[in-house]
């Protein structure tokens, strides 16, 4: 039995202690030994069936966990069974003759759904290949970041959700194996898994990111790029407010000369002090992508700027000293970043997974975002720091880009989307802060969607206005997937409820 | 001499407020490439200057099997002034740990 129960009822707190499941119990899913992933998945599976069934007749709600990193508390729900998956962790290669005719094998792979990114990562390395796109930190479950919509900035890119080809997902009544209506993995493969397949694109869409409430995934087809090499560059720079205009219309060149190298960037991130934004400098990071080579010089994942997320950066300083807030911004972000490779520094390289890290736990973090059209950017981004300053938010403010993501629910909706984060620091001020900017924008008239993980005060009104005809069908989905409304109601939490999504 | 004897005192001062803020630093040590599990704790109070250790609870975790991904030492506020309070002779000390995950071979679908 590949779950096994750990301890007696208790409370579960998660990664940022920004929830607390009481009354909680809970299990592990863990990976077996069998020989050939579709018999692993398949056991997997099944448990998982008979577990939801059990904790259905025990009249308990249920909570998948990747690692917890959810801020958002999407991820608790109290009085309820939680089944932990980071355990369920192998990954598998696809043969030629386990794919539909045309779907090219060698760029996929079968992963369970509690694999960390880090993980996927190493193993499509392996294989000579590699995600396209990931988030800022690669400790995440894969089934878990792409429940949320996790991105990075990489700009030509969208969520990490895209490389999702096929999901493997369990509901009380049935077993389900997801593809788009063209189909990927063969009908004997399906069978194997002891799935029922259901190739509908919009069901497809719907289960890229499914939020936590359409079932449990358990298995999941990635999509891999040959592998490739990334040279990163990191600096402090006074940015000139005119240049907000080259990144809405999207000429990240003209960005990149003025303030890096004059290349094409893959990536471009800006962390700024939003007291005074364009007086003081900004962290800058930069990737620049070039073809694989195996004989790069190996750097560490400090060298290469791993934890160059803000919440790294911000939690190692303002977590201990709440008093300094403000004026500490600046410093902390000289500190954390001035070490990065510069334009001038000898060039280091790494492979996409190399240059994230897993991160260590800090608690009493914020984390709240908005993504807006990037054409938007020029007015809005001054506004936004504006208000929040104004307010007294003190964290930093960080502007990534990526393109319109998939999956019904898809934060970035956009065809091309600015993030703007607010990540540092928890305090009530800068909580109020960040509601202040989102009024702002609503009285402004400018179009935005919030971030599923994160503490982005959603309520279920806003989610069925933000994703309008897409959340239709995504409900539609979730009816299909789960006709009975009390198996619908075994994945709602008090969360997800008031988002609207399982009640 | 009275003002060797303030010197001395606000020496002693400085070290004492040294010890109980350097004593708060987080102590962290990691795995190269780590899958960590949820985060635990315990407390362990060294007793009669370190003669003698005692945990408040055993040292178990459900999920070790696979050995740890890492570990932090810390004291917090509160433990370190029952340090300083009792001369050193209770030194409570966190001791925080993630269990590994595993990392098990590619296998093939
Ligand atoms: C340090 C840090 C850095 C971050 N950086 C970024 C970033 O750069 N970009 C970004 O977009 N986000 C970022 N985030 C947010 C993070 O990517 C999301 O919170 C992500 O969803 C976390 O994945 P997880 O595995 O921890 O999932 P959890 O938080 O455990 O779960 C998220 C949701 O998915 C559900 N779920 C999990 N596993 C399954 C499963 N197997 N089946 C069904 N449902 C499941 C849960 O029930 C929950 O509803 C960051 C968070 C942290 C803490």
């Amino acid at each position: 039995m590949p779950i096994v129960k750990l301890g007696e009822e208790g409370r579960w707190t998660n990664y940022h202690c920004t929830g607390t499941c009481d009354a909680a119990t809970r299990f592990a899913l863990r990976s077996g030994d069998a020989p050939r992933g579709r018999d692993e998945i398949a056991i997997a599976a099944k448990s998982v069936q008979d577990w939801l069934v059990e904790a259905a007749a025990a009249k308990r709600r249920v909570r998948p966990l990747g690692a917890g990193w959810s801020p958002s508390n999407v991820n608790i729900s109290s009085q309820s069974w939680l089944l932990h998956t980071r355990r369920f962790n192998r990954c598998f290669r696809i043969n030629a003759d386990d794919v539909r005719p045309g779907i090219d094998a060698g760029a996929l792979m079968l992963v369970e759904a509690g694999a960390l990114v880090d993980e996927v990562s190493d193993k499509l390395e392996e294989q000579g290949r590699s995600l396209w796109t990931s988030g800022a930190g690669n400790g995440q479950t894969f089934a878990g970041a792409a429940a949320t919509g996790t991105h990075g900035s990489m700009i030509a890119a969208g969520g990490i959700q895209d490389h999702i080809r096929a999901v493997q997902i369990v509901t009380p009544g049935g077993i389900h194996w997801v593809e788009p209506d063209v189909g990927v993995m063969s009908d004997a493969f399906i069978a194997a898994t002891g799935s029922a397949p259901l190739r509908d694109d919009a069901m497809f869409a719907a289960v890229q990111l499914p939020v936590g409430a359409l079932g449990i995934v358990t298995a999941l087809v990635v999509e891999s790029v040959p592998k490739f090499l990334v040279r990163p560059i990191q600096n402090l720079r006074k940015v000139d407010c005119a240049a907000l205009d080259w990144l809405a219309e999207g000429d990240f060149r003209r960005f990149s000369a003025a303030y890096a190298l004059d290349q094409d960037p893959d990536f471009v991130q800006m962390i700024v002090n939003p007291y005074k934004p364009f007086k003081r400098p900004a962290m800058l990071r930069f990737l620049y992508r070039e073809p694989w080579r195996d004989d790069y010089p190996r750097a560490t994942p400090g060298q290469l700027g791993a934890g160059y997320d803000a919440l790294s950066l911000l939690g190692r300083f303002l977590n201990d000293y709440p008093w300094a807030r403000g004026a500490l911004l600046q410093f902390a972000m000289k500190q954390g970043y001035a070490s990065g490779p510069d334009v001038d520094a000898p060039p280091v390289y790494g492979s996409w997974g190399e240059g994230l890290d897993t991160h260590r736990p800090l608690a009493d973090l914020f984390n709240a975002s908005v993504t807006i059209d990037r054409a938007d950017l020029a007015h809005v981004f001054e506004m936004v720091c504006a208000v929040y300053a104004r307010h007294g938010g003190s964290t930093v403010v960080t502007l990534r880009f990526m393109e319109r993501a998939q999956g019904l629910l898809a934060p970035a909706r956009f065809a091309h989307n600015a993030v703007i984060d607010f990540d540092g620091p928890r305090s009530q001020r800068t909580a109020d802060a960040y509601a202040r900017v989102l009024e702002r924008l609503d009285a402004e008239g400018v179009a935005f969607t919030r971030h599923w993980a994160k503490s982005c005060r959603l309520d279920a009104l806003r989610v069925a206005a933000d994703y309008g005809e897409d959340f239709r069908r995504w409900r539609a989905a979730q009816r299909r997937l789960l006709p009975d409304p009390a198996d619908r109601a075994l994945f709602g939490s008090e969360v997800l409820d008031g988002l609207g999504l399982t009640c | 001499m009275m003002w060797l004897g303030w010197a001395l005192a606000a020496l002693g001062f400085a070290m004492v407020f040294g010890q109980y803020a350097a004593g708060q630093a987080d102590i962290f040590l990691s795995i190269a490439n780590p899958r960590p599990l949820d985060e635990e704790a315990m407390v362990v109070t060294l007793k009669g200057w370190g003669f003698a250790s005692a945990a408040a609870q055993p040292f178990v975790t459900p999920e070790s099997d696979h050995g740890l991904c890492d570990v932090r030492v810390f004291a917090t506020r509160r433990q370190m002034l029952i340090g300083i309070a009792t001369f050193g002779f209770l030194r409570p000390v966190t001791i925080a740990w993630r269990a590994h995950a595993g990392i098990l071979p590619l296998g093939d679908a």
